[in-house]
């Protein structure tokens, strides 16, 4: 383009002749410098995300810290042991071999949940339960925009220092979908330091206005349940134990619950939110089959395998909701779903079962905000 | 990226040499736009065309470069904070109360004593407050 540009100016002037050389100067450079030039753009977009994310990870430090000293009135500075928390990593367990991999994953998420309960639990020894529970998932929201800070840091800088384009790409490439990640994350710091319902919660949020009224014990730990009857069938319903932020065991509450009734039990209904897709509507609700639980695994590993050593069928609920939404405040739509929800386990109940059969109910999600 | 306490932290401040290139290019560009004014009255008027361009494309370059620093001296870095509401309501009387979120309020709470009766307020409902510029 540059050359045709170049060649519109007749060089039969001293000026003409300059603007000519000037063109085709400029043409060569671009020949062998354009990918130079992709990259150090690409850099500079990196650059700029990666200021605003280091000012969300800042503000994640600076307001754990701030609610360790506001709740837990530790007597020393927490500084250190937020600083030591965010640090904290987790390592996979072998899949070489895969047989019994769930099992041994399982076993260290529950040591990695009882190192942060008292690690928060040392930061802060004013805090409730509750609050230690908002306090731990806080500390968890501020390590994973830490992470996030740290890694595209470091694709940054080594994309800097060796100039290489495809290590610039890879990083450039992934950086709205890592921006809409990071942005939830962000909101998640106002909702777990205050206590606020979060999005993820709209599973648990059901149950509990299916439970509200009705006795309710602790079935596992941390998930408590209760028996509410519907349309003469008895439902058990299930979820985390509020209103600290916890997402509880599930798998162990169901399976808990199908060995209290020896396998007499017709279905399991479970609710969840789930990630909706760019054009659905937030809080729009869909029945299906199956676990409706996300995570790492070994909660949907234990329900599946209950659900199948009893012989009773999975149906889901699920209630969509876009990425920003998650582990931010909830917002008004994903409240007035969970009628919608009810109304769908009502709908689930009536079809597959019968008057006088147990059903379990299980509201999946962290129920933070939400008591019971 | 500058180096501090062993840290790397992104470094966005606008350099002297590259303020003393943008105040250069200006300079250069209204010199040539000046000179393509002036070659329109004169002699050799084709000249004009080639002073215009320059100086256009000068203004350009010097434009964009403002535009970039522009873009990322004043990106927000506040992160932003949204409204949450809670909803009372007394289950005898029926009165609704919606207030501004407290910490230590969660969903079935059984909160302060209704106002009109004397029921105990339970809070039903939290969620964040509707954005006027989203519903318009």
């Amino acid at each position: 383009m540059l050359l045709s540009v170049g060649q519109l100016i007749p060089p039969n002037s001293d000026i003409g002749m300059i603007l000519q050389a000037l063109f085709s100067i400029s043409f060569i450079i671009y020949l062998f410098y354009a990918q130079r030039i992709q990259s150090m753009t690409m850099l500079r977009q990196v650059e700029v995300t990666l200021r605003k994310v280091k000012a969300i990870r800042d503000e994640g430090r600076r307001v754990s810290i701030q609610t360790v000293r506001e709740v837990g009135k530790p007597e020393g500075d927490p500084t250190p042991d937020v600083e030591r928390f965010m640090e904290h990593f987790f390592i996979q367990p072998v899949d070489l071999d895969p047989a019994g991999i769930v099992g041994k994953l399982g076993q260290l998420l529950n040591v990695r949940e009882n190192t942060f309960e008292a690690e928060v639990r040392a930061m802060a020894p004013s805090a409730s339960e509750s609050e230690a529970n908002n306090l731990e998932n806080l500390l968890e929201a501020s390590q994973a925009l830490n992470i996030y800070y740290k890694v595209i840091r470091h694709f940054y800088l080594l994309g800097k220092k060796t100039m290489n384009l495809y290590i610039i790409m890879q990083i450039h490439m992934i950086l709205p979908m890592l921006m809409r990640e990071i942005e939830a994350y962000s909101a998640a710091l106002q909702a777990f330091r205050e206590g606020m319902p979060i999005g993820d919660g709209v599973g648990s949020l059901t149950a509990a206005r299916l439970m509200r009224g009705h006795p309710w014990k602790e079935v596992a730990k941390d998930m408590v349940a209760a028996e509410v009857m519907m349309k003469g069938r008895t439902l058990l319903v299930t979820k985390a134990k509020g209103p600290g932020g916890n997402v509880g065991k599930p798998g162990d509450a169901v399976e808990n619950l199908l060995n209290e009734r020896k396998g007499k039990v017709k279905a399991i209904i479970m609710i969840d939110a789930a990630g909706k897709l760019e054009g659905e509507p937030t809080g729009g609700v869909a029945e299906g089959v199956g676990a409706a639980i996300g995570g790492i695994g070994v909660e949907k590993y234990k329900i599946e395998g209950a659900a199948k050593a009893h012989d009773v069928p999975l149906y889901a609920v699920v209630i969509k909701e876009d990425i920003s939404n998650v582990v931010a405040p909830m917002v008004e739509p994903l409240f007035d779903a969970t009628e919608r929800a009810m109304e769908s386990v009502g709908r689930l109940v009536d079809e597959w079962t019968e008057e006088g059969d147990t059903v379990i109910v299980a509201g999946i999600g962290n129920t933070v905000g939400i008591g019971q | 990226m500058g180096e501090r306490g062993g840290t790397a932290y992104p470094s966005m401040s606008l350099s002297w040499m590259t303020l003393l290139v943008v105040v250069a290019i200006g300079v250069f560009s209204l010199v040539s736009l000046y000179l393509g004014f002036q070659a329109y009255g004169s002699d050799n008027p084709e000249h004009a065309s080639y002073y215009i361009i320059i100086g256009t494309a000068g203004f350009a370059a010097m434009g964009y470069m403002f535009f970039r620093t522009k873009a990322i001296s004043t990106t927000r870095l506040k992160v932003p904070k949204v409204d949450v509401v809670t909803t009372l309501e007394c289950p005898k009387c029926g009165l609704k109360r919606i207030r501004e979120f407290k910490r230590g309020d969660y969903v079935f709470k059984d909160d302060e004593p209704c106002t009109r009766c004397d029921g105990q307020m339970v809070i039903l409902r939290i969620h964040r407050r509707e954005d006027e510029k989203a519903k318009r």
